[in-house]
C-alpha cells in the first residue's frame, strides 16, 4: 500500500498542459508566415504569463509530480500522435528527431553540471566523438547498428577519461578551460587527419536494424507512406525515454545524493568522507556516454559528418540548452531544446537576423527567468509528498 | 418562376465564369524556387551577396511581361555548417512546390547536401562551392555547377606566378577543405611549373594570431606567401605579416576575391594577387546590365565575388522552368543537356557530371581599392611593379 499523504494530485491540469503544448507545437511547426510565427511567440508568452497568474501553472507541476507515471506514458504519446500529423513531412520530422537528439546529449551535459557540478565545455566534442565512431564502424564492420549506437557512447566516455586526470586536478574555471581546450583540440585532430575523411567529412550510412532499413519510406497501404525519418523520430524518442529514465533514477538514488552533496560543498562532503573523485568521475563518464549515443544516432541520420559541425560553438549550444532549462532539471531540458533547435529554424524568412532576433529572446528568457525556465525543483525523498 | 430561376442561375453562372477568367488572366501561376547559403556567420557577406543576386534575377523574371510564371525566392540559411545544411535541404527539397535551387557557397556543406537533392530529386546549380567532389564524386543528375572548381584555379595561378618569375613560396592554408584543396592542387601544380615550396603551414579557420607561422616564414624568406583560405583569414594574415615585415608577396585564392578583404585590409591590399574562375563580369555585355541592375534595387550588401554566379544559376533555372514548365524531372533533364548558352559569367556548358566546363580563370590585382582584371592593370603594363617582381 502506498503512504497516504493526503489528497492525490488531479490528473487533468497535467494532462491538459502536455495536450495544450503539443497542440502549440503542431501549430507553431505548421505555419510558414512570418506573422503567422510572431503571433504564436506572442500568444505563447501571454499564455504561460497569464497560466502563471492564476495558477495553472502550479497545478500543473503539482499534478506532474504527484502523477509521476501517467505523465510518463502522456507525453510520449503526445510526441507520437505529433509525428501521426506530420507523418508524410519529411523536414518537421528531421527536425523533431534533431530535437529529441540534443535531448538526449543535453540529459548527458545535466548529470555532468546539474548532478556533480562537473563542467564541460566540450559537449559537440563528445558528441562529435559518437557521431565519428558510428560513422567508422558501419563503414568498415557489419557490426550491429544497435551496438553502433552503444559504441558510439562508450568510445565517448573512454576518450572522456583521458581528460578525467586534469579536470579533477582543477577547479571551477581552469577545468572549464580544459574542456574548451579539448573541443578546439578534437577539431584540429579531425580536420588534419585524413584517415577520417579530414576537414570534408565522412559519409555515414542510414540505420539498420535486424534488417529494417531506417532511410527508406514506410508504405502503411499503396497509398499512405510515412516519411523515413518517422524512424528515426522512434529511434531518437526511444533513446531519450531510456536517457530520462535513467537520470531519474540516477538522480533518486544514493548515487544521486552523493552527486549532490559533492555539488553543494567539496569541502564538506570531503570531511563526512564522500570520495569527491569518485563521484565526479562518475559523472563525467556517464554524461559522456549519453552524450556520444546521441551522437552516433545524429550521424546515422545525418548521413554527413563533417568537422565544422562540432565547434567550440557548438558546445556553447548544449551548455545554454541546459541553462535556459533551468540546471539539473530534466523537464526544463525538453522545453529548452525544443527553442533552441525550433526557434532559429522557424525564423529562417527574416534570414540574416533571426540570430539576432533568437539571442535577444534567450536574453529576455534569463532575464526574467534567471534560473531558467523550470528550475530544478527541491528533491522529493517520498514519491507524491506535498509540503503541508 | 421556372424561367426566372433559370435565368438567374446563369447570370450567376456568367458572372462567376467573367471572374474567374479574368482571374486567370491576371495572376500568373505562382512557382517556386529556392536558394541556399550562409547568410550568418563568418563568410555571411558572400552568403548575402549572393542571395541579393539570385533576389535580383527573381525580380527582373517577374517584371517581365512575357514570362509564364510568377516566381517566389525561398531563401534559407546554412551557416556554413554541413549539420545545418542537411536540414535545409531538407526542408527544400521535401516541398514538392519547389521545383529548383541554386545552393551552397561553402564546400563542405554543398558535399553533405548533394545525398539529399538527389534522394528527393530536386534539381540544383551550386553557386560557389569549388570543391571538385560536389560533381566528380558522384553522378547525381540532380546535381550542377556554373562555378568551376579549384583544380583550374590552381593551374592557372601556378603557371602564371612561376611566369612572372618567382621562385619560392611559402604556403599558409586553413584545414578546412577548402583551404586544403587549395594546398593540394597548388603545390602540385607550382612543383610541375618549376616553383619551390619551402615551408607550408595549416591554421584553424578561426585562428586570430599568426606569428608564429609568420615569423618562421620571415626566416625561410619566401618569394611568395600563397595564402589558401576566405576573407577573414586573408585579413588578418596580411596585416599581421606586414606588423612582422614581411616581404613576400601576398597571391591569394577565388576566396578573397571580396569588396571585404579590400575594405578589410585597407592600403596593405595594393598589390595582392588573386585568381577566380569565370570571365570577369564587368567585362561581360550581360554583366554592365547585371551591376547596374544591382545597383538600381538599394541592397544593402554589395553582391560580391559570387554574386555574378548565383545570378547566372538562377537564370538558368528560371529559363529553363519557363522552357519546359515547372516539373522537376524535366528541369532537371533540359539542365543536363545545357549547351553553350550565354550567361554573365560566360559561357555555360554542362559536362556529363553537370559540372560546368567552360572553365575560365580570371586573374585579378588590388589596385587603388579595388579588384582589377591583371591584363588591364597598370602592373601588367610596367607602370607599377609587385614585390619582388624583376
Amino acid at each position: 500500500m502506498q503512504p497516504k499523504t493526503g489528497e492525490r494530485p488531479s490528473l487533468w491540469p497535467g494532462l491538459l498542459g502536455i495536450a495544450g503544448v503539443a497542440v502549440y507545437l503542431i501549430v507553431f511547426l505548421m505555419i510558414e508566415s512570418q506573422v503567422g510565427v510572431a503571433v504564436l511567440l506572442v500568444g505563447g508568452a501571454a499564455a504561460v504569463v497569464l497560466a502563471a497568474r492564476f495558477g495553472a501553472l502550479e497545478r500543473m507541476r503539482t499534478s506532474f509530480a504527484g502523477r509521476e507515471g501517467s505523465m510518463d506514458i502522456a507525453v510520449p504519446a503526445a510526441v507520437l500522435a505529433l509525428v501521426l500529423v506530420f507523418h508524410q513531412d519529411h523536414f518537421t520530422l528531421l527536425l523533431v528527431a534533431t530535437v529529441m537528439i540534443f535531448m538526449t546529449a543535453s540529459l548527458g551535459l545535466t548529470v555532468q553540471f546539474g548532478f556533480a557540478g562537473v563542467l564541460n565545455f566540450a559537449g559537440a566534442a563528445f558528441l562529435g566523438i559518437g557521431c565519428y565512431t558510428a560513422a567508422v564502424l558501419t563503414k568498415n564492420t557489419g557490426l550491429s547498428h544497435l551496438l553502433v549506437i552503444l559504441a558510439g557512447g562508450v568510445m565517448a566516455a573512454l576518450i572522456g577519461g583521458l581528460l578525467l586526470y586534469p579536470v579533477l586536478r582543477t577547479r571551477g574555471h581552469y577545468s572549464a578551460v580544459i574542456t574548451i581546450a579539448f573541443t578546439l583540440l578534437f577539431k584540429t585532430f579531425l580536420e588534419v587527419n585524413d584517415a577520417l575523411g579530414g576537414p570534408q567529412g565522412l559519409r555515414v550510412d542510414g540505420l539498420n536494424l535486424f534488417g529494417w532499413a531506417f532511410n527508406d519510406n514506410i508504405a502503411l497501404t499503396e497509398t499512405v507512406e510515412l516519411s523515413f525519418y518517422t524512424n528515426y523520430v522512434l529511434a531518437s524518442l526511444v533513446l531519450v525515454c531510456l536517457g530520462f529514465a535513467f537520470l531519474r533514477r540516477l538522480d533518486r538514488s544514493w548515487i544521486g545524493l552523493n552527486m549532490d552533496a559533492v555539488r553543494l560543498d567539496e569541502t564538506a562532503s570531503a570531511c563526512f568522507g564522500y570520495n569527491i573523485s569518485r563521484w565526479q568521475i562518475t559523472a563525467f563518464t556517464v554524461g559522456n556516454f549519453l552524450i556520444g549515443m546521441a551522437g552516433a544516432l545524429y550521424a546515422m541520420m545525418l548521413g554527413f559528418i563533417a568537422p565544422t559541425n562540432f565547434t567550440f560553438g557548438d558546445s556553447l549550444i548544449l551548455v545554454s540548452i541546459v541553462l535556459l532549462g533551468g540546471i539539473g532539471n530534466p523537464w526544463g531540458i525538453a522545453v529548452a531544446t525544443t527553442i533552441v533547435i525550433v526557434l532559429p529554424e522557424k525564423l529562417q524568412m527574416i534570414q540574416e537576423y533571426r540570430f539576432l532576433l533568437y539571442a535577444a529572446m534567450v536574453i529576455l528568457i534569463l532575464l526574467f527567468r534567471p534560473r531558467g525556465l523550470l528550475p530544478r525543483p527541491l528533491r522529493a525523498y517520498f514519491p507524491g509528498w506535498q509540503p503541508k | 418562376m421556372q424561367n426566372a430561376a433559370t435565368k438567374r442561375a446563369a447570370a450567376v453562372a456568367a458572372v462567376l465564369a467573367i471572374g474567374l477568367a479574368a482571374g486567370v488572366a491576371e495572376a500568373k501561376d505562382k512557382i517556386k524556387v529556392g536558394f541556399i547559403g550562409p547568410l550568418s556567420g563568418g563568410t555571411s557577406s558572400n552568403g548575402l551577396g549572393g542571395r541579393n543576386s539570385a533576389d535580383l534575377a527573381v525580380r527582373l523574371k517577374n517584371a517581365d511581361a512575357d514570362a509564364k510564371y510568377e516566381y517566389e525566392l525561398v531563401v534559407l540559411d546554412d551557416e556554413c555548417k554541413p549539420d545545418k545544411g542537411v536540414q535545409v535541404a531538407t526542408k527544400l527539397a521535401a516541398d514538392k512546390n519547389v521545383i529548383a535551387a541554386a545552393t551552397h557557397y561553402c564546400s563542405a556543406v554543398a558535399i553533405a547536401t548533394v545525398d539529399v537533392y538527389n534522394r528527393f530529386g530536386l534539381p540544383i546549380i551550386v553557386w560557389g562551392a569549388v570543391l571538385p567532389d560536389i560533381t566528380y564524386g558522384n553522378d547525381y543528375k540532380e546535381v550542377h555547377r556554373v562555378n568551376g572548381t579549384m583544380i583550374n584555379q590552381n593551374e592557372t595561378a601556378a603557371k602564371f606566378m612561376t611566369g612572372l618569375g618567382y621562385k619560392t613560396w611559402a604556403i599558409i592554408h586553413d584545414t578546412t577543405d577548402y583551404g586544403k584543396g587549395h594546398n593540394k592542387y597548388f603545390s602540385q601544380y607550382l612543383t610541375e611549373n618549376g616553383g619551390k615550396i619551402l615551408g607550408t603551414f595549416g591554421v584553424t579557420a578561426d585562428q586570430q594570431d599568426f606569428t608564429a607561422e609568420l615569423t618562421k616564414i620571415k626566416s625561410l624568406d619566401p618569394d611568395v606567401l600563397y595564402f589558401g583560405g576566405l576573407t577573414p583569414l586573408g585579413v588578418r594574415v596580411r596585416s599581421q605579416m606586414e606588423k612582422l615585415g614581411l616581404r613576400a608577396l601576398f597571391e591569394g585564392t577565388s576566396g578573397i576575391v571580396s569588396d571585404t578583404f579590400i575594405e578589410g585590409s585597407g592600403e596593405l591590399a595594393e598589390g595582392v594577387l588573386a585568381f577566380r574562375e569565370g570571365a570577369p563580369t564587368e567585362l561581360l555585355p550581360g554583366g554592365k546590365v547585371f551591376m547596374e541592375q544591382y545597383k538600381k534595387q538599394n541592397y544593402a550588401e554589395p553582391s560580391e565575388a559570387y554574386g555574378p554566379f548565383a545570378f547566372a544559376a538562377m537564370n538558368l533555372i528560371l529559363d529553363t522552368i519557363e522552357a519546359v514548365g515547372p516539373d522537376r524531372k524535366k528541369v532537371r533533364d533540359t539542365l543536363n543537356a545545357t549547351k553553350g548558352r550565354d550567361s554573365i559569367v560566360g559561357e555555360i556548358s554542362f559536362d556529363k557530371n553537370g559540372q560546368n566546363s567552360v572553365a575560365l580563370i580570371t586573374k585579378y590585382v588590388a589596385q587603388d581599392g579595388k579588384w582589377t582584371v591583371w591584363a588591364e592593370s597598370e602592373y601588367a603594363k610596367g607602370k607599377r611593379k609587385l614585390k619582388g617582381q624583376k
